[in-house]
This record gives structure tokens, sequence and C-alpha cells, in this order.
């Protein structure tokens, strides 16, 4: 340790031992150091708070042997008999205790001599997360109301429903009735960002087909299709794809955000080409549109927050600029790489990857992305 | 004769203009301005269907929607939630509880709002 004064070796060695179990008392977060076999070596005061158990009865016991006590079975089914290494993975004990876990194994010419367990406390930021959602959901839902009472008010008008209205009046009624549209998206979104930003995004994963996913996403664009006459077409590579792992709603609303880009800023006549190819361990989507494109100046920013290109400001009001970082967490998020290649006043291709998993927390071993 | 909704929402003016598109395409419309009004209405005024706020003042819209799923006099009745809680654990839920749809009040205009109603009640 560097603060020590110059002692002999062994007069040395036993000074830095002290210090070191000293500073692991003291240390708020707490700490457990298991041997080479696995088994406990020591344990600081704050874990032994945390997982309400007294050195004594725990040094020397495997983890196995330790999951008999109920707060550390939690501990030990994450970690698993050899003591996985992770990094600041939460644990709840409850509403009142959540910690981040990491763990790491302590090499010496690359085999393991022990492995150190830190379990640092965040109960305080998740209750301040919590709070901060239930925050985020209610004001939504207070904007949401009023907004709700402009929209339905300018449609009864437009619909002529309390008596004729003339063509300038109509012109801004329609103006009035897309800027409050704008609003309800951004409110949307925002409720999207804050979700993403509080790490909860992911919730009901099950296997699906991806081109299912992909079709009933492109029916939706049906209207908007028709009236810029873009054509959308699927190429997939012959046979079935294997299904994916995903969280269906999520996946949707990325693969909308992108889709929707391609046919707001595609010419008229335009065509989109969304291909599908199967690789080894994830299926790869493409989403090739005949588009303005975005200026190489700005391309570093598309993922970004409220990011909308100069290009796109001209023609068009309706974007939240959230769209794109919307869909990159939920990419992101199933594991999977978004990116883009894109040419002014010729057009984009987004590509993203979804793995290939077969069940949820199958994690791929291999870098493939 | 006229099908009656009976619509149970808090807010004076989206009243308003519900009650107005409803009765304008021949609905009867009862209001009720609170849960536990909405509940006793439900009973009394034996409606074709009801549109539920969800959050309402003293009783939330989900704790109306169990009274009246387990009242014999209202259980059968078909409930359309319409509300501003967008997220997917609330639709999930007022599904869950026997809702028969659920509709985001500021994604959806009135006109779609009747079409929803009008389908529910040629499946009874």
């Amino acid at each position: 340790m560097f603060w020590k004064k110059k002692k002999s070796n062994k007069e040395s060695e036993s000074q830095l031992y002290e210090n070191d179990i000293t500073i692991t008392r003291y240390l708020i977060d707490g700490l457990l150091v298991f041997d080479s076999e696995n088994r406990l070596f020591l344990i600081n005061p704050s874990a032994e708070k945390f997982l309400e158990v007294r050195e004594e009865e725990v040094l020397g016991k495997t983890i196995l042997e330790l999951s008999r006590f109920a707060r550390f079975a939690p501990l030990a089914s994450l970690l698993g008999g050899g003591l996985e290494e992770y990094f600041r993975k939460e644990l709840a004990f409850n509403s009142n205790l959540v910690l981040e876990i990491t763990s790491v194994h302590m090499k010496i010419e690359g085999e393991r001599v022990s492995t150190l367990v830190i379990m640092h406390d965040i109960t305080r930021e998740k209750l301040a997360e919590k709070m901060k959602a239930e925050f985020v959901t209610l004001a939504a839902h207070q904007l949401r109301t009023p907004i709700s009472g402009v929209k339905w008010s300018l449609k009864t008008l437009l619909d002529e429903e309390v008596g004729k209205i003339n063509k300038k009046q109509r012109a801004i009624i329609e103006q009035a009735y897309k800027t409050n549209n704008k609003v309800v998206n951004l409110i949307r979104d925002l409720l999207s960002v804050a979700e993403i930003e509080e790490g909860r995004y992911l919730k009901k994963l099950s296997l699906w087909n991806i081109e299912d996913i992909i079709s009933s996403v492109i029916d939706g664009f049906e209207p908007q299709l028709k009236k810029k006459k873009i054509k959308i077409k699927l190429q997939k590579p012959k046979g079935d794809l294997p299904k994916i792992m995903v969280d269906v709603e999520r996946l949707k609303v990325a693969l909308n955000n992108i889709i929707k880009n391609a046919v707001r800023y595609t010419f008229g006549g335009g065509i989109i080409t969304v291909l599908l190819i199967r690789h080894e361990k994830y299926i790869e989507v493409e989403v090739k549109d005949t588009g303005i494109g975005i200026p190489l100046s700005q391309q570093n920013k598309v993922f970004t927050k409220f990011f909308r290109s100069s290009n796109v400001m001209k023609i068009d009001t309706e974007g939240t600029g959230l769209g794109l970082y919307i869909a990159k967490n939920i990419i992101e998020a199933h594991d999977g790489r978004i990116w883009f290649e894109s040419e002014e006043n010729k057009g984009t291709t987004f590509y993203f990857t979804i793995p290939i998993k077969k069940q949820y927390g199958e994690f791929l071993t291999e870098e493939f992305y | 004769m006229a099908k009656k909704i009976l619509l149970i929402e808090d807010d004076k003016f989206l009243r308003k203009v519900i009650v107005r598109k409803l009765t304008a395409d021949g609905y009867e419309v009862i209001e009720a301005i609170d849960g536990e009004k909405g509940v006793v209405a439900a009973r009394e005024g034996k409606p074709d269907l009801i549109l539920l706020d969800l959050v309402l003042p003293e009783i939330d819209g989900f704790e109306v929607l169990a009274m009246l799923k387990k009242d014999k006099e209202t259980f059968k009745i078909p409930v359309i939630i319409l509300s501003n809680l967008g997220e997917k654990e609330n639709v999930e839920k007022g599904l869950k509880m026997g809702a028969n749809d659920y509709l985001i009040k500021a994604r959806l205009e009135p006109s779609e709002i009747a079409e929803r109603i009008q389908k529910i009640l040629n499946q009874e």
C-alpha cells in the first residue's frame, strides 16, 4: 500500500493485511471475499447487515451452503455455484433494500485466487426513480386530458357538426389540429424516453416471427403509402426464419419509428425496401428508402434526443426528434445493434440486428455485432 | 329504441364533447361525474354499455370496474375503458378485469370511440 512507511517484508505484509481488514470494516458497501475453493473468506459489517447474518455463522461456507440463509439465497442464485462475474447487477431483496452487485474474479497468472462480491446499496436511487416514474405518468395523464378535449373539439368543428366553416377557417383549424396531435405524439415519446432512462423498458419477452412483426407494422402505413404512392417491398430469405425472443410491443415501436421516417422522407412514387437477412446467431433487418437522406455533417447526432436534421425541418413539422433515440434503445435492450448509411438526396438505409435466442437470459458468448 | 350509454367521466369538458357526439349518433347518454355515482347509475339506469374513465375522484376506475363485475345487476354490461393512462400495465389490468376494450383518449377521435361502441353493441 502506497501510504505505508517502509518496513521489513514480514512486518510490512502483516501490517498491510491489518490495514486491508480495517478498510473493509469501514466500507459502506458490503463486501464478500471467497477463496479459490469458493468458500467465504471475509465478510464485512455492511454485508452482515445487508444479508442479516453474523460473520461466525457464515465464514468458511460455500455459496451453496450459504443459500440456506434467507438473504443469501437470491445472491447465491445470481452468482451460481461457480461465482460468476457480474457488473452492477441489480438485486432487489424487497422494496426497502435494493443492492447493486458486482463480482470480480481476482487472478494471479491466469488462475482465480479469490472472488470479490461488492454490494452497493441503491435503495434510495430506486425509490427516487419510482417516484419520478409515477410523477411522469401522472403528469402525462394530466397533460393528455386537456389535449384530448382540444383534439375532440377541433374535430367536431372540422366535421361541421356544429355548423359550416369556410375554407380559411378550415385551414386554420386543421393547422391547430395537427399541432395538437404533435403534442400528443410528444407526450407519448417523452413517456417512452422516461421509461428507457429508468431502465424498465423490456417488459414481456416471448418468441415471435420477425416477418409477422414487420408485416403488421407495414400494414399500419397503408394510408400514407397510398397517399404518397410509395411502394414497400419485403424481401426475405427462402425458408422459415427462426423465432426471436422479444418484447413484441416494443420492437414494433422501434420498427414503426424507423419505417415512419422512411415513409415520411421518401419522395412521392419512391420505393422502400425492407430486407431480412439470416446470420448464424442473429437476424439482420435493413430498411432502405429513396428519400432526402441525412446531411453528412449531422449524421453523428442521428440517435440523440430531439435531433431533427436541417433538411427535414424544412419540409416536416410533425416529428418529435425522439423516434430514433427510442428505436436505438429498444434494439440495444434486445442485445441488438443499430446503424445506418445515408446520402443526402439519395436515401438512407437503417440496419439493425436481433440475436437469435431460445430463451430470455441466454446470452451469446461470442461477439457478433 | 335508442341504446343507453353510461359515461363515467369527471372532466366536464370531455363529457360534453362525448355526450354531443353520442347523442348526435342516436344514443341516450346518462352521465356520472365520479366512480360512486357511476356504480349507482349502472345499477339503476341499466345501460347497454358503460364508458369508464380511470382517474376519478374518490373511487378510481379500476375499483369501479371491480364493483361492476362483482354485482349481479351489472356484471354483464360491457365496459369500455376510456382513459389517458396509456401504460401497458394499465391496459392489461383493465382488460384482465373484464373490460371489453381499452381506449386512450388522446389517440382517438370521438367518431372512433363511437365506432368501438357500435362494434361492441353489435357483438352483444
